[in-house]
C-alpha cells in the first residue's frame, strides 16, 4: 500500500537519504530502527508531504503522492505523531482530537479526462462536515456533527485512557499521555496509514510496557497498517514482525525481528556505537 | 443558546437603557471599537496572525459607505454591507501573496500595506476629497442601529468560533505545521480568517462614518492599528469576550480622561508597558468568560 | 516634470543623504532584532530622545556642538537601556513569546512621543542656525551640495565604520555576533547576556541619537519625529532583518528610491512608492537581500 522507489533527500550538501526503497504491505505494522541521525524521521517527513524528495516517488495505495502538499496526503488516509511533541497545546485534550476528527475525508477515484489516468479526488466524509452558514448560525447539521465528534472523541481518548482529562489544557499534561494524546489525534483522522515517531520516547518502563499493548491493539481493532520509528530496540523487537534498519540515510537490513537481530551490518552498526561509549 | 440569550439581553440594556446624548454618544463609540477589536481578535488572537495596519480595513468600510450613501444616495444598509464587502475583497486581494509571511515580516508588512491603503485614500482627490476629509456623511449611525449590529456579529463571532472554523483557526496559531499534517490547508485558513477580520473591521468603519458625519485619512493611521491590536492583547489573545471587555473598558477610560486629553495617550502608553510586565496574558487568557465562572463554580463546590 | 540628468544628479545626492540617516537608525534597530527577535518599536523613542537632548544642550545649557552631541548620544543610550531594563527584561525572563515584546516597545514609544508633548509641547522646533556648517556648494548644472549632506554622509561612514570596528574587534563585539547567532549558546558559554543585551541597547540608542540629530537638523524637532523609523524598519526588512549590512544596503536604497520619486514623479506619491517597494520586496524575497531563511526541525 506505501511504496518508496529510489528517493534521495539532500539538504544542501547533506544526503539525508540515499536511494531509499521500500514496499510496506497493507495492514502490516512494520518498525523503523537505526542510530541517530539515520533519517528515520526525514523518512515520515516525505511520506506525509513535509519534504519533496529531491528524487525519486512515494506511492501510497497506487498513487504518486510525491508531488502532493502535506495536507492533501493526511486526507488520502495518512496520519502520523511527533517525535518532538506537537499537540495543540492551548486547546484542551477533547478539541485536541475534536480537530483532527473533523478532518475524515472520503476519497474517490475518477478517471481523468484529460490524460486518461487515474486521480483522486477528496471530499469530506458528511458525518464530520457542515457549511460555514451552519458554523455562524449554530443551525441544520451543526448540532448533530458536533455530537458525533465529541462521541468519536472520547471514544478514543478512552481508548488511549485520557478519557478523564477531557476537559484540560493538552499543554498541561505529562509527557507520556502527551505521547498517548498525539496517538488520539493521528486516529481521529481515521487513517489508513499510522505513522508513529519516536511513541516511546521519555516513557518509563512501566509506560513503555502499556504502549506495546496500545499500539498492538490499535493495530488489531483499526485494521490499521502502522509504521513504528523507535529508539527502544526491544519494543520494536517485540511488536514489529517486519523491521527495516537504516543507517547514514540507506537501508543496510530488511526483515523479521530475528534475521535482524543477527544480522552482521545491524550489530556493527549498533554495537559499534555501544563500544565507544 | 444561554450565550446567545445573554448577548441578546445585553443587548437590549445597551439599546434601551435611558441615557444622555452624551453617553449614547459613548455607547455608540463601544459598539463601533467592539466590532473593530472582534475582527483584530479572530486574526491576532486566534489564529495568531499580528497586524499592525487593520485601522486600513476600517477607512476602506468608511469610504465605501460615505461615497456611496453621499454621492449616490444608497441607503445605509446595503452600504454598510458594502463597506464590509469591499474590506473583504481588497482584504483577499492583499492576503493572497502576503500571508506566505510569518511573524515580524507579516506585521511589518500590514504596517506597510496599511499606510499604502491610507496614502491612496489621501492621494485620491477626485475620489476620496483627499486630506481635508469627506464631510456630510448623513449620521445614519443611532444607538439602536449600533447595538444591534454590534450584538448580531458577536453571536455571529462566538458561533462561529465553536464549530469546525474555530478549532482549524485556533490548531493553525498553535502549531501551523501540526495543523497542516492534521489535514488543514494552513495558507487557507489563515484567508479565512484574514478575510472575515476584514468584514468586522469594515463595518466598524462604516458605522464609525455614520456616527461622525466626518471621516478623514489620518483617523485611519499606524496609531489606530496599534490600538486596535492593544485592545486585542489587553483583553487576553485567545479570548473573544475578553477583547468584548477589554475594548469597552479601554473605551471608557479614553473617554474618563478626555478632560485631560494631552495625558491621554501617556495612560495609554503606560497602560500597555504596564500590562505586558504584570500581565502579559490580558485580562482573561486565553479563556471565556463563562469557562472562567464556570471554573470558580466548580471550585467552590 | 522632465528628465533632467542635473535633476537626477541632484535627486541622488539628496537620497543618499537622507538614506545615510535612515542608516543609522536601520542598524541599531536591526541590531537589536539579531539578539532578541523581536522588532522594537520603541525606537523612535531613543532618536526623539536623542533630538530633544541635542537641542536643551545647545541652547539652554549653552554647550558646544560636540559636547551636546555627545551628552545626546548618551541620553539616548541610557534611555534605551533604561527601557531594556524596566520593560523588556521582565517581559523576556516570563516568556518566550515576542509579540508581548513588540507590543511592550510600541507603549514605550507612545510614552516617550507623549512624555515630549506633556512636558515641553508639541510645537516644531529647530535646532540653532549656526549648529552645523551650512554652506552650500554648487556642482555643474544647478546641482547643489550641501554642508550637511556631506556632515551626514560622512558622520554615518564614520559611525557605521566604528560599529564594525567594535563587533569584529573587541571582545564583547565578538560576543555579541557570537549572540546573535544563538543568544542561549552564547550564555552557556559563559558571556554575561544581560549585560551583553544592554550594550547592544546603548549602541542602538547612540545610532538612534545620531540619526535624531541629523533629522531635526535636515527638517525639525517634534515628539511625532520618531515616526520616521517606520522607514528605517522598512529598510531593514528589504536589506534582511537582524542583517547589518542589509539595513545599509536597504536603507541607501530607499533613500534614493524616495527622492527619486520626489524628483521626477511627486513628492506626494514618495511614501507610497516606498511602501510598495517593501510589499514587492516581501512577495519576492521575503528574507530581504541578506537575510537567514528560517526552516523549522520537524
Amino acid at each position: 500500500m506505501l511504496e518508496l522507489s529510489h528517493v534521495n533527500m539532500r539538504f544542501g550538501g547533506v544526503m539525508a537519504l540515499s536511494d531509499m526503497s521500500f514496499h510496506i504491505q497493507e495492514g502490516s505494522l512494520t518498525g523503523i530502527i537505526g542510530p541517530n541521525g539515520a533519517g528515520k524521521t526525514t523518512i515520515f517527513n516525505i511520506i506525509s508531504g513535509v519534504y519533496t524528495p529531491t528524487e525519486g516517488q512515494v506511492y501510497f495505495q497506487g498513487c504518486d503522492i510525491t508531488p502532493l502538499k502535506a495536507y492533501q496526503i493526511i486526507r488520502l488516509g495518512v496520519a502520523r505523531t511527533f517525535q518532538n511533541l506537537r499537540l495543540f497545546t492551548r486547546s484542551t485534550v477533547l478539541d485536541n482530537v475534536m480537530t483532527s476528527a473533523q478532518n475524515r475525508y472520503i476519497n474517490t477515484y475518477r478517471e481523468e479526462y484529460f490524460t486518461g489516468g487515474m486521480s483522486q479526488a477528496n471530499r469530506p466524509a458528511p458525518e464530520s462536515w457542515y457549511s460555514f452558514i451552519e458554523s455562524c448560525l449554530h443551525v441544520g447539521r451543526w448540532a448533530k456533527t458536533e455530537r458525533t465528534l465529541r462521541k468519536t472523541s472520547l471514544e478514543l481518548l478512552d481508548r488511549v485512557g485520557l478519557a478523564d482529562r477531557a476537559d484540560q489544557t493538552a499543554g498541561t499534561l505529562p509527557y507520556g499521555m502527551q505521547r498517548r494524546l498525539e496517538i488520539a489525534r493521528a486516529l481521529a483522522l481515521s487513517p489508513k496509514l499510522l505513522l508513529l515517531d519516536e511513541p516511546a520516547a521519555g516513557m518509563n518502563p512501566e509506560e513503555v510496557f502499556e504502549l506495546n499493548d496500545l499500539i498492538t491493539g490499535i493495530h488489531r481493532d483499526f485494521k490499521l497498517t502502522i509504521l513504528v520509528i523507535e529508539h527502544h530496540m526491544d519494543l520494536i523487537m517485540r511488536i514489529c514482525p517486519h523491521i527495516i534498519c537504516l543507517n547514514f540515510g540507506a537501508k543496510i537490513a530488511e526483515g523479521s525481528s530475528g534475521d535482524i537481530q543477527n544480522n552482521p551490518e545491524v550489530l556493527a552498526a549498533y554495537l559499534g556505537t555501544d563500544e565507544e561509549e | 443558546m444561554k450565550r446567545t440569550l445573554i448577548l441578546i439581553l445585553i443587548g437590549f440594556a445597551l439599546a434601551l437603557w435611558p441615557l444622555g446624548g452624551y453617553q449614547e454618544g459613548i455607547v455608540i463609540l463601544m459598539c463601533i471599537n467592539c466590532i473593530a477589536a472582534m475582527g483584530v481578535s479572530i486574526l491576532t488572537g486566534f489564529t495568531g496572525i499580528f497586524t499592525l495596519g487593520h485601522a486600513a480595513y476600517m477607512a476602506l468600510g468608511a469610504y465605501t459607505t460615505a461615497i456611496l450613501t453621499v454621492r449616490y444616495g444608497v441607503h445605509w444598509f446595503p452600504a454598510v454591507i458594502a463597506g464590509g464587502l469591499m474590506a473583504v475583497i481588497i482584504a483577499w486581494l492583499i492576503g493572497i501573496p502576503t500571508l506566505k509571511l510569518t511573524g515580524d515580516y507579516y506585521a511589518i508588512a500590514s504596517i506597510g500595506l496599511g499606510e499604502a491603503i491610507r496614502l491612496i485614500l489621501e492621494n485620491w482627490q477626485s475620489f476620496t476629497r483627499g486630506a481635508r476629509g469627506f464631510p456630510g456623511i448623513d449620521p445614519y449611525t443611532t444607538r439602536t442601529m449600533a447595538v444591534v449590529i454590534f450584538i448580531v456579529l458577536a453571536i455571529l463571532m462566538f458561533n462561529l468560533l465553536d464549530s469546525r472554523l474555530g478549532r482549524e483557526l485556533r490548531a493553525s496559531r498553535d502549531d501551523g505545521t501540526a495543523a497542516s499534517l492534521m489535514g488543514f490547508n494552513t495558507p487557507r485558513t489563515r484567508m479565512k480568517a484574514l478575510v472575515i477580520s476584514a468584514f468586522f473591521c469594515g463595518i466598524a468603519g462604516s458605522l464609525l462614518g455614520g456616527y461622525m458625519s466626518f471621516i478623514q485619512p489620518s483617523m485611519f493611521d499606524m496609531m489606530k492599528s496599534t490600538e486596535l491590536t492593544a485592545v486585542v492583547v489587553f483583553g487576553g489573545l485567545g479570548s473573544m469576550s475578553g477583547t468584548i471587555l477589554g475594548s469597552a473598558a479601554i473605551t471608557l477610560i479614553m473617554e474618563y480622561f478626555r478632560d485631560i486629553s494631552q495625558y491621554r495617550m501617556l495612560i495609554y502608553g503606560l497602560l500597555l508597558v504596564v500590562i505586558m510586565v504584570f500581565r502579559p496574558e490580558g485580562l482573561l487568557g486565553s479563556h471565556e468568560v463563562w469557562e472562567l465562572l464556570r471554573w470558580r463554580r466548580k471550585n467552590n463546590a | 516634470m522632465a528628465f533632467t540628468f542635473s535633476t537626477f544628479i541632484q535627486q541622488v545626492i539628496n537620497g543618499l543623504s537622507l538614506g545615510s540617516v535612515y542608516a543609522l537608525i536601520a542598524v541599531g534597530y536591526s541590531l537589536v532584532y539579531s539578539i532578541l527577535l523581536f522588532s522594537n518599536f520603541a525606537h523612535g523613542g531613543f532618536l526623539v530622545v536623542g533630538g530633544y537632548a541635542c537641542y536643551y544642550l545647545l541652547t539652554q545649557w549653552g554647550y558646544g556642538v560636540s559636547v551636546s552631541m555627545f551628552g545626546a548620544l548618551i541620553a539616548s543610550g541610557i534611555t534605551a537601556v533604561i527601557t531594556e531594563r524596566l520593560a523588556y527584561k521582565p517581559i523576556r525572563e516570563r516568556t518566550s513569546l515576542t509579540l508581548y515584546l513588540l507590543i511592550a516597545s510600541m507603549g514605550v514609544n507612545i510614552i516617550i512621543e507623549n512624555l515630549f508633548v506633556v512636558t515641553v509641547g508639541g510645537r516644531i522646533r529647530a535646532l540653532p542656525q549656526n549648529t552645523f556648517p551650512t554652506g552650500v556648494f554648487s556642482l555643474w548644472g544647478g546641482v547643489t551640495l550641501s554642508a550637511s549632506d556631506i556632515l551626514s554622509l560622512v558622520t554615518a561612514v564614520i559611525f557605521l565604520g566604528l560599529l564594525q570596528v567594535f563587533l569584529n574587534r573587541t571582545r564583547w563585539g565578538l560576543a555579541i555576533r557570537a549572540a546573535a547567532c544563538d543568544i542561549r549558546t552564547a550564555g552557556l558559554m559563559g558571556v554575561n547576556v544581560t549585560f551583553l543585551i544592554s550594550l547592544v541597547f546603548f549602541v542602538a540608542g547612540v545610532l538612534a541619537a545620531v540619526g535624531g540629530i541629523f533629522l531635526s537638523v535636515r527638517y525639525s524637532l517634534y515628539p511625532q519625529l520618531g515616526s520616521i523609523t517606520t522607514k528605517a524598519f522598512i529598510a531593514a526588512v528589504i536589506g534582511g532583518l537582524g542583517s547589518l549590512p542589509g539595513a545599509v544596503v536597504g536603507s541607501l536604497i530607499l533613500g534614493l528610491a524616495e527622492m527619486l520619486t520626489a524628483g521626477f514623479i511627486s513628492s506626494q506619491m514618495r511614501d507610497l512608492v516606498v511602501y510598495s517597494l517593501l510589499v514587492i520586496m516581501l512577495l519576492i524575497r521575503p528574507a530581504g537581500f541578506f537575510g537567514k531563511e528560517i526552516s523549522e526541525k520537524i
